[in-house]
């Protein structure tokens, strides 16, 4: 057998990889363990474990003013956002396309994001939450549109057109950011487009782009190609043949890529920073709690990076098996 | 596929990267001839090679590229030794165990850099639980200063850099065949024999990959200093990425900032372009 059976060697194997496992987590433990604590508490001079938790640092970060009744208030979004993930999970059973349901869960979903501020008086915080929702959803649409059809092409194209593509725009993906966040900087004060969400999502769609193309191109290169020859030997010309018979079987494919790009796009730092004044997304509004002379600082960039961690982590969890799947067939081929 | 539905399949995406890419960079080398301040980002003044010369005698540029270079040296071979004796330690585990390991091991991948970054320096604040620590063993308070800034930096990006190599490791000893490592066996191999005369060279092509990704990622890091430093220039603790940024966003010379990044990618080029070679050549024998 390949593996070691000696118990003390296997002893020290796993010690050492509990070990680097435990680096690897603490720091998730403790900020959230930090982030539910008073500022008294989070300062104290031995770390405390046992103390009475509070969740002032995430009002604090969200709300200006409390609800009346915030358990009803949470009740009301974790109901109406569980009964979209069920209608979403349950999409096969409708008489009707699954597209559309999906679309309907997007609309209502955005619906209520964008009404909560109607109700609830919330921070600035709020906004930069939808800020990041608008930005990367608008980049993963155009990013995935574009990159489809470009990935179909690179992948059925044989020519040595589509290698000298693949292999610049890669070239260019690997350039520092800067060399193209200073130019995108001039144009959008020259063009008024500065600080708005439009700059943000093509300039990301672009900067993305290399990534995407690469990552799609693999997955349309494991479908055969039998299957559009044989739509188009009963007539269907190349784009209606791509838009109806390949796309519906490229979904995986699709979703892991989507996946990719929403990481992407919702933590990219240097770009938002430069591109705006005060249309932040998420990810530049929690580095302004990274300093701070006031003791209250570090629980609340604490609350800050949890709040900004979740979303991520519930996206991961849900597309778990897609995530692998995308690091298999597209990273690890070199 | 012919050339023409190939380039009418290609041509939004190649659009866009050619306006939004290409033509950015060579904005870019344009703009590095120019002065330019915010007040006058309409009017620039062309002043030929004056900003390289004066990047050239900056001695905070030096200073960043000094240390940006010291980081790529010491971080880089760190995160693939480190990534590597894991990988091998991974291997010898039994596989139902594997999947919890490698989840705790890609929290630092897949969480934001920003977000990662504050979640590490939240262990060293005052009243963190390495800060804590720190002053139970060796008796002192943990202060920010320069050096311990720096070092700061460099266990951040072991942190948050090292599940690339490993994950990329990791998969590449699956596909070594066990009888390689069986027939080493019956010849009296030892396991640290196997891994230097089977696993190594095994691994050689993806060492490669994983050494000039790692090194452009060291190169272009950025996220974890801004955070770490508090863009506060008394740690000394600036790299060229943050430093073309202050140039650019606190002092206000867009035209000297581009002539650094105009060096910057100079010098990636360097790195870059065997990597791409090597690219080619493969894609050209897979087609």
């Amino acid at each position: 057998m390949k593996r070691i059976e000696n118990r003390y060697v296997l002893t020290v194997i796993y010690a050492l990889l509990t070990i680097y496992a435990l680096f690897s987590v603490i720091p998730f433990f403790w900020t959230t363990i930090q982030s539910f604590k008073t500022p008294r508490q989070a300062n104290s001079r031995v770390p405390l474990f046992i103390f009475e938790p509070t969740a002032d640092n995430y009002t604090d970060l969200w709300l200006k003013t409390i609800p009346d009744d915030p358990l009803l208030v949470a009740a009301v979004l974790v109901a109406i956002f569980g009964l979209l993930a069920f209608v979403g999970m349950q999409a096969r059973r409708f008489p009707f396309p699954r597209g559309y349901v999906y679309l309907g869960i997007l609309a209502v979903g955005f619906a209520v994001l964008w009404s909560i501020p109607g109700y609830v008086r919330t921070q600035t915080f709020y906004d930069y939450f939808l800020n990041t929702v608008i930005v990367t959803f608008g980049t993963i649409c155009i990013s995935i549109s574009i990159g489809c059809l470009a990935g179909y092409g690179l992948a059925r194209y044989s020519g040595i057109a589509g290698v000298i593509i693949l292999v610049t725009a890669l070239g260019f993906r690997s350039l520092p950011g800067m060399a193209y966040i200073l130019p995108y900087w001039w144009f959008g004060q020259r063009s008024g487009l500065y600080d708005t969400h439009i700059l943000l999502i093509i300039t990301l769609v672009a900067i993305n782009q290399p990534f995407t193309i690469w990552m799609l191109r693999s997955f349309f290169m494991n479908i055969p190609k039998e299957i559009e020859e044989s739509a188009m030997v009963d007539g269907a010309n190349r784009l209606t043949a791509f838009l109806s018979v390949i796309i519906p079987i490229m979904w995986p494919g699709i979703i892991s890529t989507a996946l990719f790009t929403l990481l992407l796009a919702y933590s990219d730092f240097l770009l938002v920073r430069i591109l705006t004044q005060s249309n932040w997304t998420l990810t530049v509004a929690i580095s302004k709690y990274a300093a701070g002379e006031d003791p209250g600082h570090i629980t609340l960039a604490a609350a800050a990076a949890v709040s900004a961690a979740v979303p991520i982590i519930i996206v991961v969890f849900i597309f778990q098996s897609q995530l692998v799947k995308g690091l298999t067939s597209g990273a690890v081929k070199g | 596929m012919n050339r023409r539905t190939f380039f009418m399949f290609m041509s939004p995406s190649l659009l866009v990267m050619l306006a939004l890419m290409v033509f950015p960079l060579l904005t870019s080398i344009w703009l590095s001839t120019q002065y330019m301040t915010f007040r006058n980002i309409n009017t620039p003044e062309f002043v030929g090679l004056a900003n390289y010369l004066e990047v050239f005698e900056d001695r905070k540029f030096w200073q960043a590229f000094t240390f940006t270079m010291t980081f790529i040296a010491i971080a880089v071979p760190a995160q693939i030794s480190v990534g590597f004796l894991i990988a091998v330690l991974l291997d010898q585990v039994s596989s139902r165990i594997r999947g919890i390991y490698i989840a705790a091991f890609l929290m630092p991948f897949i969480v934001v850099p920003v977000v990662g970054t504050l979640m590490v320096k939240q262990l060293f604040e005052s009243g963190g639980i390495v800060a804590w620590a720190y002053r139970a063993l060796l008796g002192s308070r943990f202060i920010f200063t320069e050096q311990s800034v720096k070092s700061l930096i460099l266990v951040h990006s072991l942190w948050a850099a090292t599940p690339f190599p490993l994950i990329v490791f990791f998969a590449g000893l699956q596909t070594l065949p066990d009888e390689l490592i069986e027939a080493s066996m019956i010849d009296g191999a030892t396991r640290l024999r196997q891994v230097r005369h089977i696993m190594i060279p095994h691994l050689r092509s993806l060492f490669v990959f994983v050494g000039l990704i790692s090194i452009m990622d060291a190169y272009r890091v950025f996220d974890s200093v801004f955070v770490l430093t508090e863009q506060n220039p008394i740690y000394k603790a600036e790299v060229m990425m943050l430093y073309t940024f202050r140039t650019a966003m606190s002092v206000q010379r867009l035209g000297k900032a581009n002539a650094m990044s105009v060096i910057t990618v100079v010098m990636i080029l360097v790195v870059l372009v065997p990597f791409l070679l090597r690219t080619y050549k493969e894609q050209t024998e897979e087609r």
